[in-house]
């Protein structure tokens, strides 16, 4: 039934891989493998593709009168918006096919945003995350990643099998070769993630003994717990030198929110790794690549901070792989902001081969060059109303 | 802004207001009070506002002038909209309506100057004086000027020394205001005091809140809960939380020629400060039957809403509002393409305006700016089984049908726990004679002392 589909991402894939050499270039050379033309061949082609596939999404095409007939660039292609992921199944796939259900994590939401999966979109999940973080996560590694000690600060995957984030993890886990025991987060028994202290203390002193360098994955809520943790019991621990640090998302009201200057110092304190070991990551449950922050921005900031003797804001100029395009778009006019400007955050990712491939989020960017600055999310109420994945409407509208 | 320096907010952005400073301030104010206001007469008081006022209306007023060049700027609200808002707000305040307000809350216009006795006190031989706090803060909240406006007009009749407290940025009209009032009497103006700072900071506050005998606060719940928490026991707490209106359009008055009026009067309701006052509406709801259908009745506000964009435009936003607005039309365009139970009007190119009918008559907060829902409900008992989760938090009803049947929904209205109906049109444009969430204006700023006179 999805054949096109299932050749349009073995050659996806193909073309990921084929490209990994010319991504281990430096970010900023990086504008390509997917230049223009190819990523609007792609992108045309795969839009036809879900116009065909995904009945929800072509409903919100239909609507708004565009068609693989009317659609001639990229930029044209209808986007989605993250909400509507609550209340559609804007999926290619066919009830008893999808297997894995990423739900967003929003501890406050009524309805959860859901991405089906299984493991032919995993897949392509997995192609698309593997290459993007390698080269920004473990390029600037001084040493081999076999000597690496992998912490993931949430829970394994078998306490999470429906957060995106933990599929992540356990992707780069897999990859590495890391031990299971690598997850040091747990579930409380009111739902919430918290940290198994005593593991990941011990594997952090193992790592010191060691001297094998620590790669620390996980939230930002998830770090200042730790570092709530390490102050508290007035501890602190020097990781080797090349150990790292990857945070992602916002706080969600998990912990105490501060601002990622300070988090980021608290981390080079309390843990030894330097801010410019420290990456930040951008990606949603919505999507299959994500955006990582460029290192030598942070550079810039690591130095500007020292000769102004204080914490400059960490300024993140994130970057998508080259298998999706980005634009910071202006809430008024929906058009593409200048640069410099503030605008929402519009996601154009190859990789969502089985979903929708253009998603608009609620984030809003600063655009950025090739890139963008992260400023925050736009405010948004749960709304009421009809949740339109239920099976009523799904068989009357539909 | 070319303006003496008379109070704390004219102070230059970059200086710090300390506790010291405020602390000094405050004596100020009571000495001040003390020489210059508490032996004052209401009359000249009256007289003092209602010139104020009338100087405001006029075009070639210099504070006014100053309002409508610099507010968009500002304040964010089009010229259209400050014209339209400051001038809803001075017309009220003219000394028949003050001397209304008076006798309204306290039996007759002298209460506050003298032992004075209404006819019925007369003959069971009483009589009453009511006095003001001594000391009055207000903590304003920053969506529109009129809380601020109002307290420190109420805070004059009754003579009381007033701290404004005003909400990070959104110091600008009351900020003309009390200039306004410092320049038609100098005395008066001493006696009052205005600052902004972010919420929150206790240093400063509690400076305030110590010295204070009485304190008002608009603002969210959480807001309120704190300042209360933080109060001496003595002090008097007047807290006005968050609020929210809806209007009710019957179907007898949707006719054909009736829809459009109704329609107007909405976006009346729905432009005035932008929808950001707790009196704007958020959901209009419409009943089904007249010769306009819901469906139809929504897309006549849409085109009213157009129109009025052209003549009182609303506006630049903020990136992250807009950004609210914009995301918030995203999910209602994905729900209109799937069913026709939800539809959507929106202007081109802009977050100006959004009109959302639904047919689930569920209550929905409106991200406001100008943006709100249509929604049909068959009669008034269907509209409060789908506002229950709003109850008790309802400020306005504006209603448009037949005259009996509007007044007969208001008992029922009340008893659920609405604290004002008043028609369409007019919902976010109270009289001063308003009782703010059903709380008297002034009754609740006085303490009396009763006389009993046979000795």
């Amino acid at each position: 039934m999805h054949k096109e589909l299932s050749s349009f991402a073995a050659r996806l894939c193909g073309a990921i891989q084929a490209r990994d050499a010319a991504l281990r270039r430096p970010v900023s050379a990086a504008r390509g493998p997917c230049q223009d033309l190819e990523f609007d061949s792609f992108a045309l082609e795969l839009f036809a593709l879900q116009f065909q596939h995904n009945t929800a999404y072509r409903k919100i095409c239909e609507a708004r009168n565009n068609t693989p007939e009317t659609i001639e660039h990229w930029t044209q292609i209808p986007a989605v918006p993250t909400a509507a992921f609550k209340e559609l199944e804007l999926t290619c796939w066919a009830p008893p096919e999808r297997t894995v259900i990423f739900h967003s994590s929003g501890t406050t939401e009524q309805k959860p945003s859901r991405h089906f999966h299984n493991a032919e979109s995993l897949a392509v999940y997995a192609a698309s995350l593997w290459p993007w973080f390698e080269q920004n996560v473990l390029s600037d590694l001084r040493f081999t990643i076999y000597d690496l000690r992998l912490l993931c600060l949430t829970p394994p995957p078998e306490q999470a099998r429906h957060s995106s984030l933990v599929q992540m993890f356990e992707t780069v886990r897999q990859k590495l070769g890391a031990p299971e025991t690598a997850f040091v987060g747990q579930i409380a028994s009111d739902g919430s993630w918290t940290l198994d202290f005593d593991a990941l203390l011990a594997a952090l002193n193992s790592s010191r003994v060691t001297r094998h360098p620590s790669l620390l994955l996980g939230t930002a809520f998830s770090f200042v717990h730790l570092l709530d943790y390490l102050a508290e019991n007035n501890l602190r621990v020097h990781l080797p030198p090349g150990s790292c640090v990857m945070e992602t998302g916002g706080y969600k009201n998990r912990s105490r929110s501060m601002p990622k200057a300070e988090l980021h110092a608290l981390i080079s304190e309390r843990l030894g790794v330097p801010g410019e070991n420290i990456i930040c990551e951008y990606g949603m449950n919505e999507l299959s690549s994500q955006a990582y922050a460029v290192t030598s921005d942070k550079w810039q900031v690591a130095r500007d901070a020292v000769s102004s003797c204080h914490l400059s804001p960490v300024t993140c100029h994130f970057h998508f792989p080259p298998w999706t395009r980005v634009q910071i778009v202006s809430p008024e006019t929906g058009r593409e902001v200048a640069d410099g400007e503030t605008g929402l955050i519009r996601v154009y990712d190859l990789a969502n081969v089985f979903s929708v491939m253009a998603v608009q989020t609620e984030d809003l960017g600063v655009r950025r060059e090739n890139g963008f600055e992260l400023m925050g999310r736009a405010r948004m109420a749960e709304l009421r109303g009809c949740s339109l994945m239920s099976a009523q409407i799904a068989n009357r509208k539909l | 802004m070319n303006l003496p320096n008379y109070f704390l907010v004219d102070l230059p952005r970059e200086a710090t207001l300390s506790p010291v400073m405020l602390a000094e301030a405050c004596q100020t104010l009571k000495r001040n009070r003390e020489r210059y206001l508490a032996g004052r007469s209401t009359e000249r008081i009256v007289n003092v506002l209602s010139d104020v006022a009338e100087a405001w209306l006029r075009p070639d007023n210099t504070f006014r002038k100053l309002a409508l060049e610099l507010g968009p700027a500002e304040t964010g609200f089009s010229i259209p909209t400050l014209k339209r808002g400051l001038d809803d707000f001075f017309r009220q305040i003219t000394r028949d309506n003050l001397h209304a307000l008076l006798v309204q809350e306290l039996g007759a216009p002298r209460r506050l100057d003298a032992m004075t006795a209404t006819d019925l006190e007369q003959k069971t031989s009483r009589a009453a004086v009511a006095m003001g706090p001594e000391f009055l803060v207000h903590i304003a909240a920053g969506n529109i000027p009129n809380p601020a406006f109002m307290g420190i007009v109420l805070g004059l009749l009754v003579r009381s020394a007033q701290f404004v407290k005003c909400a990070n940025g959104s110091a600008f009209l009351p900020r003309l205001f009390a200039h306004s009032l410092y320049e038609a009497d100098s005395k008066l103006g001493a006696c009052l005091e205005l600052a902004q700072w972010r919420g929150g900071n206790t240093d400063l506050e509690n400076v305030l809140f110590a010295e204070a005998d009485c304190i008002t606060a608009t603002g969210s719940d959480e807001t309120l809960a704190s300042i209360r928490s933080r109060l001496p026991a003595r002090t008097r707490f007047l807290g006005y939380g968050h609020r929210v209106s809806f209007g009710f359009v019957a179907k007898e008055v949707l006719s054909h020629s009736g829809g459009p009026r109704i329609a107007s009067r909405v976006t009346d309701d729905v432009v005035a400060w932008n929808q950001l006052g707790c009196l704007s509406p958020h959901v209009i709801y419409v009943q089904p039957g007249g010769e306009v259908s819901p469906e139809r009745f929504a897309e006549l506000l849409a085109d009213e809403l157009e129109r009025r964009e052209q003549t009182e435009p609303r506006g630049e936003l903020p990136a992250p509002h807009a950004a609210t607005i914009a995301t918030r039309r995203g999910i209602y365009e994905v729900r209109a393409a799937h069913s026709p139970e939800t539809l959507m009007w929106h202007s081109k190119e802009s977050t100006a305006w959004t009109v959302i009918f639904e047919a689930d008559a569920r209550f929905q907060t409106s991200c406001l700016n100008r943006f709100v829902y249509v929604k049909p409900v068959k009669d008034l008992t269907e509209l409060l089984q789908n506002a229950e989760v709003v109850r008790g938090k309802v400020s306005t009803v504006g209603v448009a049908a037949p005259e009996h049947q509007a007044e007969e929904l208001a008992l029922p209205l009340a008893r659920w726990g609405v604290t004002r109906v008043c028609p369409l049109g007019q919902m976010q444009n109270p009289p001063l004679t308003w009782r703010h969430d059903g709380r008297p204006a002034l009754g609740d700023l006085v303490t009396w002392t009763d006389l009993e006179k046979g000795f």
